[in-house]
């Protein structure tokens, strides 16, 4: 699926990621885990194109995408949900589904493709010709990744999804991830609510410093007392 | 009544063109975040571009009008980018600024220069004439310059809500972290804010200059009222630098009439610094200077 060997990247004269190795399982869903700093974002952004991997090389299928651009990699397959707010707040929920499907080549499906994720967001719906910037933090990650979704990826990247929601929009946010699963779709997360995250995961990644540290099964580490202690608070929660 | 009324409509004409550089200056500041002080020398020069073309190429004056707005659009709009802005990087600054004085002074000094620094009479495109409305003189070319802009303004925005591609450069001003991660090319849809900007300043031009003829320095006043249309209208918004636009040209024209000939240059300044103190994001503009 997506395999990254030796990936070393980061800003000016900062390396952020030391040499990441990492294999995604088709149709599963991996929660990237690690301290502040490890490296988790910049991670999603050497992967997309948004930051230069300064050497190694990371596959796609059979594929070499190794510092392609986003909107090749949008063709190809993978979509990227960054974390905070990425809405176009000026123009309408419609407007920025559409915007979503720029880079589809044949334009003709993407009414169609709009009307199918209105069907599984019926919110959005309901406000497709309110200015996004109007909606609630929580609709507003909604549309995003119902604006990821049109291009119908093969794998995608969501960074930090539920932040700023509440604790039931998180339980949606989490739902329609594991619904894309079930459809085949892979799904790389990182996640501050580790422990929410890893429960609906298959795998787990724990990046500390820049190197995959441990890339198991996520049951395995939410029963690992070390990464517990170090990642997932147990050490404060008793 | 009726002289108001003249005032009124020859103020909007005048304001209408001041409100086409307006718009084309918001433009490439939303697009760019480049403040563009040649602003007046844009509108200036395409004039004499199509003077080149009449005089030294002898070309009939369509030819030499299309090729006045095509070579317009070649250098204020893709030379510019290329050449003054994109060197500075997407975060230009100050010395971008001071790039652009600079070539403010450059087009001049060289329109002076190579062409001259007398007035030129530039052929009219517009009807001469008057009708009568309740008393009122009322004249042709300022009715017909005032619809042309307000077509133009009103095209361009259909153009940017309407269309696809008018989304995708909206998107990618607003914010183009998320539209390069949506796919959309990101560079390109800054190169048609710079066109756009060409084009408008072309049109502003060819309305402006047959009524105050071709001269080197007529960029000199336009290029500040358009700034300070931009910001009393607010600088991230379309249609405010249209209403910044047509008010600055009214009440020029209303302080000129009713007031004192000797102040009026002064005046948009005075409305600019009333906006600043009461409502610095401008009568239309939001809080921010680019909304996330």
């Amino acid at each position: 699926m997506l395999e990254l060997s030796d990936i070393r990247a980061g800003y000016a004269d900062v390396q952020i990621l030391n040499g990441v190795d990492l294999a995604l399982r088709p149709a599963t869903i991996t929660t990237v885990i690690g301290p502040n700093g490890a490296g988790k974002s910049t991670l999603f952004r050497a992967i997309f194109g948004l930051i230069r991997v300064r050497s190694g090389s990371i596959r796609f299928g059979a594929e070499e995408i190794t510092n392609e651009k986003p909107a090749r990699l949008l063709a190809r397959g993978i979509a990227y949900v960054p974390q905070g707010r990425n809405v176009v707040a000026r123009l309408s929920v419609r407007h920025n589904l559409e915007l979503g499907a720029v880079t589809l080549a044949d334009q003709s499906l993407v009414a169609p493709r709009i009307e199918a994720v209105m069907d599984r967001f019926p919110a959005l719906r309901q406000h497709q010709a309110r200015k996004a910037g109007d909606l609630s933090g929580g609709q507003q990650k909604l549309l995003e990744i119902a604006r990821a979704l049109l291009l119908d990826p093969k794998l995608l990247l969501i960074d930090e999804p539920s932040i700023g929601l509440s604790p039931n929009l998180v339980r949606d946010v989490f739902k329609v991830l594991q619904g894309l699963r079930d459809a085949g779709v892979t799904v790389l997360m990182v996640e501050q609510n580790t422990k929410a995250a890893l429960a609906i995961s298959d795998d787990g990644l724990v990046l500390e410093l820049g190197r995959a540290r441990m890339h198991a099964p996520a049951a395995q580490l939410l029963a690992d007392p070390a990464v517990g202690r170090l990642f997932l608070g147990a050490a404060i929660e008793g | 009544m009726a002289q108001f009324l003249q005032v009124l409509l020859s103020g909007l004409a005048t304001g209408s063109i001041y409100a086409l550089a307006a718009v084309g200056f918001s433009l490439v500041w939303q697009a760019a975040q480049a403040v563009n002080f040649a602003q007046g020398e844009f509108v200036m020069l395409p004039a004499f571009l199509v003077l080149i073309g009449e005089h030294w190429l002898h070309w009939p004056l369509w030819a030499a009008l299309l090729f006045g707005f095509a070579l317009s659009i070649l250098l204020l709009g893709l030379a510019f980018k290329r050449l003054i802005v994109q060197p500075f990087g997407p975060d230009g600054g100050l010395p971008l600024v001071i790039a652009t004085m600079a070539l403010s002074i450059l087009l001049k000094e060289a329109v002076k220069t190579f062409y001259g620094a007398e007035a030129e009479p530039f052929p009219s495109l517009l009807p001469n004439g008057t009708f009568h409305v309740g008393g009122a003189v009322v004249s042709v070319r300022d009715v017909l310059n005032l619809l042309a802009a307000l077509a133009v303004v009103l095209l361009l925005t259909l153009f940017l809500d309407r269309t696809k591609t008018g989304r995708q450069m909206q998107a990618a001003a607003q914010n183009p972290g998320v539209a390069e991660i949506l796919g959309v090319d990101v560079a390109r849809m800054t190169l048609y804010a710079f066109l756009l900007n060409a084009a408008l300043a072309a049109v502003a031009s060819f309305l402006i200059t047959p009524v105050y003829l071709a001269k080197f320095s007529n960029g000199e006043s336009l290029g500040i009222v358009a700034f300070i249309a931009a910001i009393i209208g607010g600088f991230n918004r379309i249609r405010g630098a249209l209403v910044g636009g047509l008010l600055i040209g009214v009440l020029d024209n209303l302080t000129a009439t009713y007031v004192t000939l000797s102040y009026r240059a002064a005046l948009p300044l005075v409305l600019l610094i009333a906006v600043i103190l009461w409502r610095p994001q401008g009568l239309l503009g939001d809080e921010e200077a680019r909304i996330v």
